[in-house]
């Protein structure tokens, strides 16, 4: 107990030393509006009481389990999935003259909010002669689309203008299998390169769990929010493993590695390096966020966010948790 | 500070850097102000490709294709002028193309419908036919030359305009990185099985036909089924940058392949054949038959070795030991003996060609065959390329095996890309403001422009280097690559970060030795990128097209940042920092 109120102590009188110098350069620069945190409580509660604080990334992981595994129960799928990935209606239709395609899918996707469309030109000998738009909803409901596209049109369609054909998922039948076995062979060979560079076993499992956790909360988080992933939001969960990774990688090495200062000092070390890290990437995600025009972009962006900042709780509460249960343990066998 | 300069330029990692990046841009080619439409492909016998314009290689560089100039002395600026152009050509005008690599005069064709009417009028033909006739005394059997008088139908000419005269263009681009389906578009056919599948069966359809056309060389497609409200099965396949020719070849051909003796199949395309050869020693050109030309034709042959399984070249021994050995019957002249029948290959149905199985193989299982076919043209050139097109053909058929089902062709249709045109644009706008964001940041944080900006420009020589190697291996730039690029700029900024902090940090810290902390920080970097790249190689294996992109992209930004850029820009850093 009083190691670990020592130890705390010389922490503080390191960081305010950093926080002078901070102010300092404060008063000569730019005057941002500081808003007056109690450092010294939260600080003392991150220190002392790591092991209860272990209780919110491992919750969030539980509940965020359940949430995807109803989901999967009631859908039969544990993604919302847009209509490229699931599959829905086409309906082609030839047009004298050329229609905008984009107002069209804006102004369709918001008479049909609960539907996922997508509106594309064909064309002949470089001049457009119809449009396809694709919209995952029931062959019933195919003709509700055809008024609308009508009324937006300002046009009057008979049957022999229009096609309305019925497409599958453009991705087999055995993605997700694929997938979900791609990635766990992935997390084997990432807890082998990791096990390789510390040479022992908890910091491996502790990277893994991280990256592993980041993608599971988001997903499930990204569910509650409704919003339909396509292929680019797959692509976008696989990318928060390279952030979650880098962070990670940092703890462990400040930590474990490192031989100056205290394990506290490492570790708000390692916080500073950190933040500067996920911080850097959260304002350009968000910059891309509010400038795109793409719903693509747009949906990677969000992944992004929210997958970033679950990474924060996940690297710097989890992670730094495990780590020093690990490091303590070890403390007391070397005692022994 | 001007000694600090020279000092940046003259190191070696910085050099390397440089070179890289002159590589990176001169591989991206960069011609911003380019008009003008570029050839995509030659309709086989139309006006064009008689006038000698000739087709170019699918996989050639956008920037060495032919570019279409001036046409009757009227400039093209892109594709829309172009098809206004010759869309309002009028019946046998004729016009002057000047391209990138000169001048051709057609003529535009008309179009002619023969119609045939009720009526019907006599008309007098001329047959060739063999008669049995004594002569002499013997039974001789001679040609002879006979009319005969039939009854067909009147028919009547019209003219439907003017033909097409047979190239398909697009804008000329303005670098050398092909783009792929999300941005560029490209052709959407709609096909219709002959027969209708159950569905298990049209999932392997499915399969294969994907496998065929990856094999054939075309990755950028998406495969779907698909059926209209009449419940009629179709399956829907969207490729970027094909042209239809090729579809139509590829995907109509059921591509059943059969090698039968004495109407016994020996062996199938697909199972029975354990390899191919496609390398250049085996495979191309035949050495011993070269190309001949006749009558203004020009014909060249093609050859290449497979090699069949066990099973196949022990059900051949067993055909071929029934056979008889006779003499050289087949004037190859060569005093060869041969076995009494020949291997015959068919394709969907029809004899592609006949192999003489030489008298010593008879009974034993040999399990490497030789196949031979041509191709024709009106220069060697394309006899060349034509012969080499359908012996690519013959390998995928080979390779994949038959489709289950013979597809028909309902309708091909051009379609805009899925990001919009416009996208392009955007993105670079995005990119700039992120990255003044993350300058900004970074700014904030050290209050040091001469950290600020060397990492700006690390991201900025990443992108290009990242962009350049694509550009060289030909990489189709779409939705996998962009999410691969901003994964590969997010790392590099992440890691330069970390080199930022221990070198100016690692003195408060008691770490006093300069390549110390450049070591501290090169550990953390290596780490985090084995364990990066080592969890994307299974998605490379596994994935589903898309997917496999964006692993590869990763894997190439991340390598591209670790191994170039990052040691540059810790050098840099030192040099700049170092009191």
């Amino acid at each position: 107990m009083d190691e670990n109120t020592n130890k705390g102590q010389s922490a503080d009188s390191a960081i305010n030393n950093n926080n002078n110098a901070k102010d300092h350069k404060n008063k000569t620069e730019n005057k941002i509006p500081k808003i007056k945190f109690n450092f010294s409580a939260i600080k003392n509660f991150y220190e002392s009481q790591y092991k209860k604080l272990l209780i919110i990334p491992f919750a969030l992981l539980f509940i965020a389990f359940i949430m995807i595994g109803l989901q999967a129960a009631k859908t039969g799928d544990f993604i919302n999935r847009d209509v490229s990935l699931k599959g829905g209606v086409t309906i082609t239709i030839t047009l004298e003259q050329a229609a905008d395609t984009l107002k069209l899918e804006s102004a369709l996707s918001s008479q049909f909010p609960a539907n996922d469309i997508a509106v594309k030109s064909i064309s002949r000998f470089g001049s457009q002669t119809g449009i396809i738009a694709e919209a995952d909803m029931a062959e019933g409901e195919a003709s509700k689309l055809v008024d609308s596209i009508e009324k937006e049109l300002n046009i009057n369609l008979k049957n022999t203008d229009y096609s309305v054909e019925i497409v599958g998922s453009s991705l087999g039948a055995s993605f997700f299998k694929e997938i979900i076995t791609a990635l766990a062979i992935a997390f084997v060979f990432m807890s082998i390169v990791v096990f390789l560079y510390f040479r022992t076993f908890v910091p491996s499992a502790a990277v893994i769990l991280s990256a592993f956790s980041d993608i599971v909360v988001t997903l499930a988080i990204v569910n509650a929010m409704g919003l339909k992933i396509s292929a680019a939001g797959i692509a976008a969960f696989l990318m928060l493993i390279g952030y979650s990774v880098d962070t990670d990688i940092l703890l462990t090495t400040r930590l474990l590695k490192r031989k100056e200062g205290t394990e506290m000092e490492r570790i708000y070390g390692a916080i500073d390096t950190g933040f500067t890290m996920t911080f850097t990437t959260l304002v350009a995600v968000i910059v891309g966020l509010i400038f795109t025009q793409s719903d693509v972009i747009r949906q990677i962006m969000i992944i992004l966010l929210i997958g970033l900042l679950v990474d924060v709780i996940n690297t710097w509460i989890q992670n730094v948790g495990i780590l020093r249960l690990y490091l303590e343990r070890k403390a007391r066998k070397a005692a022994q | 500070m001007n000694y600090k300069i020279k000092k940046i330029f003259t190191n070696v990692r910085v050099i390397i850097l440089m070179i890289s990046l002159v590589l990176a841009v001169v591989a991206i080619n960069p011609r911003p102000g380019i008009e003008g439409v570029v050839i995509r492909n030659v309709i086989t016998n139309s006006s064009a490709a008689e006038a000698g314009i000739q087709q170019a290689a699918p996989n050639a560089r956008a920037s060495s294709r032919e570019r279409i100039l001036e046409i009757n002395n009227k400039p093209i600026k892109d594709e829309e002028s172009y098809y206004n152009l010759v869309n309002s050509l009028k019946p046998n005008q004729s016009i002057q193309i000047k391209t990138s690599r000169g001048l051709y005069r057609l003529k535009a064709r008309e179009k002619i419908e023969i119609i045939e009417l009720n009526e019907t009028i006599e008309k007098t033909i001329e047959e060739k036919i063999t008669v049995n006739e004594t002569v002499n005394g013997s039974i001789v059997e001679i040609n002879k030359t006979t009319s005969r008088i039939i009854i067909a139908p009147k028919t009547k000419t019209i003219s439907k305009g003017t033909e097409d005269i047979g190239l398909r263009v697009y804008n000329a681009p303005k670098t050398n990185l092909k783009k792929g389906l999300d941005l560029q578009g490209g052709t959407r056919v709609l096909l219709q099985p002959e027969k209708p599948l159950p569905p298990q069966d049209l999932g392997s359809l499915i399969d294969t036909m994907s496998e065929r056309l990856n094999v054939y060389g075309l990755s950028d497609l998406i495969i779907r089924d698909a059926s209209d409200l009449s419940r009629n099965q179709y399956i829907l396949v969207e490729i970027a940058g094909a042209n239809e020719e090729e579809i139509k070849n590829l995907l109509a051909s059921q591509g059943k392949f059969e090698a039968k003796i004495s109407n016994q199949t020996v062996f199938i395309g697909g199972k029975d054949i354990v390899f191919v050869c496609r390398s250049a020693n085996c495979a191309g050109i035949d050495p011993n038959a070269g190309c001949s030309s006749s009558n203004g034709q020009s014909a060249c042959r093609f050859r290449f070795s497979i090699a069949i399984s066990p099973e196949a070249a022990q059900k051949q021994a067993d055909i071929t030991s029934k056979l008889e050995v006779i003499g050289d019957s087949s004037g190859k002249g060569r005093g060869d003996a041969y076995l009494s029948e020949p291997l015959e290959l068919y394709l969907d149905d029809a004899k592609v060609d006949e192999l003489s199985i030489g008298a010593e193989l008879k009974g034993s299982t040999t399990t490497e065959i030789q196949i031979s076919g041509s191709g024709v043209g009106s220069t060697e050139q394309e006899a060349v390329f034509n012969a080499m097109g359908n012996m690519k053909r013959l390998q995928t058929v080979l390779i994949t095996g038959s489709l289950p089902v013979k597809l028909n062709i309902v309708k091909v249709d051009n379609i805009s890309p899925m990001l919009g045109n416009e996208f392009l644009k955007n993105a670079l706008i995005l990119g700039v403001l992120a990255l003044i964001s993350v300058v900004a940041v970074i700014f904030a944080k050290y209050r040091k422009l001469v950290v600020a900006i060397p990492m700006v420009l690390s991201s900025i020589f990443e992108i290009v280097l990242l962009l350049g190697i694509a550009a060289l291996i030909g990489w189709n730039m779409d939705l996998a690559a962009v999410a691969g690029i901003i994964v590969a700029i997010g790392t590099g900024v992440n890691d330069n970060t970390v080199i930022t902090d221990e070198t100016i940090r690692g003195g408060q810290r008691g770490v006093y030795d300069w390549k110390q902390r450049i070591k501290n920080a090169f550990f953390i970097i290596m780490a985090a990128y084995s364990t990066i790249a080592v969890s994307m190689l299974p998605l490379v294996f596994a994935g589903a097209g898309m997917l496999k992109g964006f692993a590869i992209t990763t894997i190439i930004g991340a390598s591209v940042g670790v191994f170039i850029t990052r040691p540059a820009y810790s050098r840099v850093i030192e040099i700049l920092l170092k009191e």
